[in-house]
């Protein structure tokens, strides 16, 4: 479907560097990026927004490097939505129609159909000036659905709409990707990215860092860039050694963790998902990776709870409300921590 | 009256000096004519074939050089190029020149031995003492006022606005017309208005090249020089009446902006 050879583009400070991406027909590809680190430029290159200095686009087995913008057949929707104000919704969506000179009748038809789907069929002979960011959203993806493109490429679709609107925008999303289209959507949110897509890319600095399914991508983090990004907030400096046959993790406050895979003796990063670690108040019977510490702070977060206990070492360990109403302990109460060996993950050379 | 302080106090007195240096000229012209004289005035054929000779030339001056000045200035706000802030001085140029300059420099150019001249008068029509001659000096000092502002125009749309309609598959063409073109409206019928009313009150560069036809400019100091500021004022008050009267039509005119599809064409579509 689409495949970048050794993209590089140079705009003043900014360097996106040698980018190699395959993406097959009907995936759902979410590339993940904080602000600046170049995913917008490299969807505006696939758009032919602008040219890269070096590399190649193919689209469908044709290399569409140099195309003309207008004969792509790649929809773009703007993060700011780029809605023309000279014109009315329907003016708007049926912009496109009117380049091909489509009559008149069968515009109007196909403009219907297409708002109608987006449920938008209200706003049609409104002007643009007074619309919601929810409602702009829709116009803008209408008027790019019209022209069924071969690709979608969406920048930070959800960014400018309330949280009450974002489930219906996915869940339009979800389903014009299971009608077969191609989705690459920019965001910096990775539970966007989680929720959405079939192929997460992970891009910092200009380059792609990794690349995968989702679950691979989260679980299983490369960097210490990535994990944060998936929501990982326990990190340790750590020496990974061998003893016995068995591997352990030292950390600089001389905390050992049993972690279980094949490693390399030195320097690295331990990290713990703040939902594989379990609390309590008594010691648990038997566990592999035990630890006691002081509850430091209990702050409500989007998971629950989240639970800040020191043991030696700063732990950020999440628990249902359900759970920490089940709990009887508070802040500088005493409690035990414990995780499995396989919850650690590792990062070497970091 | 306290609660301005002395900075304030300055600066109003400072504002009206200037204002009233502006308005107390005209205001004693209008005041310092008699009615009889005016209307005396107005009703000469001569006098109304001069403003009405100034009005259609200079509006079609700027409307013929609009439909090339406005795409450059298109290209001006959109395109990088060697040597722009050369040909920005260029176009610039004009404003600083001496309008009589400016006039002998364009004598040079379109009469019997001037390029442009020989050209016209091939197809047997002579620039010099001609209407055309007269257009093209009120388009040589006024051209920068509609470039300059249809530019700014231009760079103020939004250049993702015209990178969408590309996407949606529209040419070039199509983008200028429907997007760029009514977005930078106002300000290229600032600059258009400004170009109209800057040719129409051009006399150093017009007194070189025609005296006659006489552009109203050109007649009012006509009639000061051969009979004096009396005979003189009426013309200019005339003039001045006129003048602000079709700029007012222009700016209303211009502040009507439609949408390139309205509710109406909707209906019926």
């Amino acid at each position: 479907m689409l495949s970048l050879k050794k993209i590089s583009k140079k705009m003043g400070d900014f360097h996106l560097k040698d980018i190699d991406l395959e993406i097959s027909e009907g995936t759902y590809y979410v590339l993940l990026g904080r602000s600046g680190s170049g995913k917008t430029q490299l969807l505006e290159l696939i758009a032919g927004l602008n040219d890269p200095d070096s590399g190649e686009i193919w689209l469908d087995g044709e290399n569409i490097t140099h195309k003309k913008l207008q004969n792509r057949g790649i929809g773009l929707v703007f993060q700011d939505y780029a809605i023309f104000p000279n014109m009315t919704v329907f003016g708007n969506i049926a912009y496109s129609l009117n380049a091909g000179k489509a009559d008149k009748a069968r515009t109007r038809e196909r403009v219907n159909v297409v708002a109608d789907n987006l449920n938008i069929s209200h706003l049609l002979t409104r002007s643009t000036h007074n619309l919601s960011g929810g409602e702009l959203q829709r116009v803008a993806l209408a008027r790019t659905l019209i022209t069924s493109p071969r690709l979608l490429l969406l920048d930070e679709p959800m960014a400018s709409i309330d949280a009450s609107l974002k489930d219906g925008i996915k869940r339009l999303l979800r389903q014009l990707n299971k009608q077969g289209l191609t989705i690459i959507h920019v965001t910096h949110d990775y539970r966007e990215a989680l929720s959405l897509s079939s192929r997460v890319g992970v891009i910092h600095n200009g380059q792609i860092i990794q690349e995968g399914k989702p679950e691979e991508v989260f679980r299983k983090p490369v960097t210490k860039f990535v994990a944060r990004y998936s929501g990982i907030r326990n990190f340790f400096r750590v020496i990974f050694r061998n003893t016995d046959g068995k591997w352990i993790a030292i950390s600089e406050n001389n905390i050992k963790f049993n972690i279980k895979g094949s490693f390399s003796e030195g320097e690295g990063l331990l990290l713990l998902r703040s939902d594989e670690i379990r609390i309590s108040v008594d010691p648990p019977l038997e566990s592999s990776n035990c630890l006691k510490g002081i509850v430091k702070d209990i702050l409500p977060s989007e998971y629950g709870m989240e639970v800040t206990v020191d043991t030696g070492e700063i732990f950020y360990v999440d628990i249902s409300a359900e759970t920490y109403k089940q709990q009887p302990f508070s802040e500088l109460s005493e409690v035990w921590i414990e995780f499995s060996e396989e919850a650690g993950i590792a990062l070497q050379g970091q | 009256m306290n609660r301005y302080g002395p900075f304030n106090w300055i600066l109003l007195i400072l504002s009206s000096l200037v204002l009233l240096f502006l308005v107390a000229p005209l205001l004693g012209m209008f005041i310092h004519t008699g009615l009889g004289e005016f209307f005396e005035t107005a009703a000469d054929k001569e006098v109304q074939a001069s403003i009405w000779l100034t009005v259609w030339v200079s509006f079609s001056a700027t409307f013929l050089f609009a439909i090339a000045a406005v795409p450059f200035s298109w290209l001006l706000a959109r395109k990088s190029f060697p040597l722009k802030s050369v040909v920005q001085g260029i176009i610039d140029l004009p404003v600083v020149l001496p309008h009589t300059a400016a006039g002998i420099a364009l004598l040079g150019f379109i009469s019997r031995d001037g390029i442009l001249g020989k050209t016209a008068s091939a197809f047997g029509l002579s620039l010099v003492n001609n209407p055309a001659g007269i257009a093209i000096a009120m388009a040589f000092v006024s051209l920068p006022f509609l470039i300059n502002s249809a530019r700014e125009g231009f760079a103020a749309v939004p250049e993702r606005l015209e990178k969408a309609a590309l996407n949606l598959g529209a040419s070039r063409t199509r983008v200028f017309f429907t997007i760029s073109l009514p977005l930078a409206w106002r300000s290229i019928m600032t600059g258009f208005v400004m170009m109209f009313a800057r040719g129409m009150s051009e006399f150093g560069a017009i007194v070189i090249i025609a005296y006659h036809p006489m552009v109203a400019p050109v007649l009012i100091y006509d009639r000061f020089s051969s009979f004096g500021l009396t005979y003189a004022r009426p013309a200019a008050v005339l003039f001045i009446i006129v003048a602000l009267i079709v700029f007012t039509f222009l700016r209303v005119l211009s502040e009507k902006r439609k949408p390139v599809i309205t509710k109406s064409e909707y209906a019926e579509s």
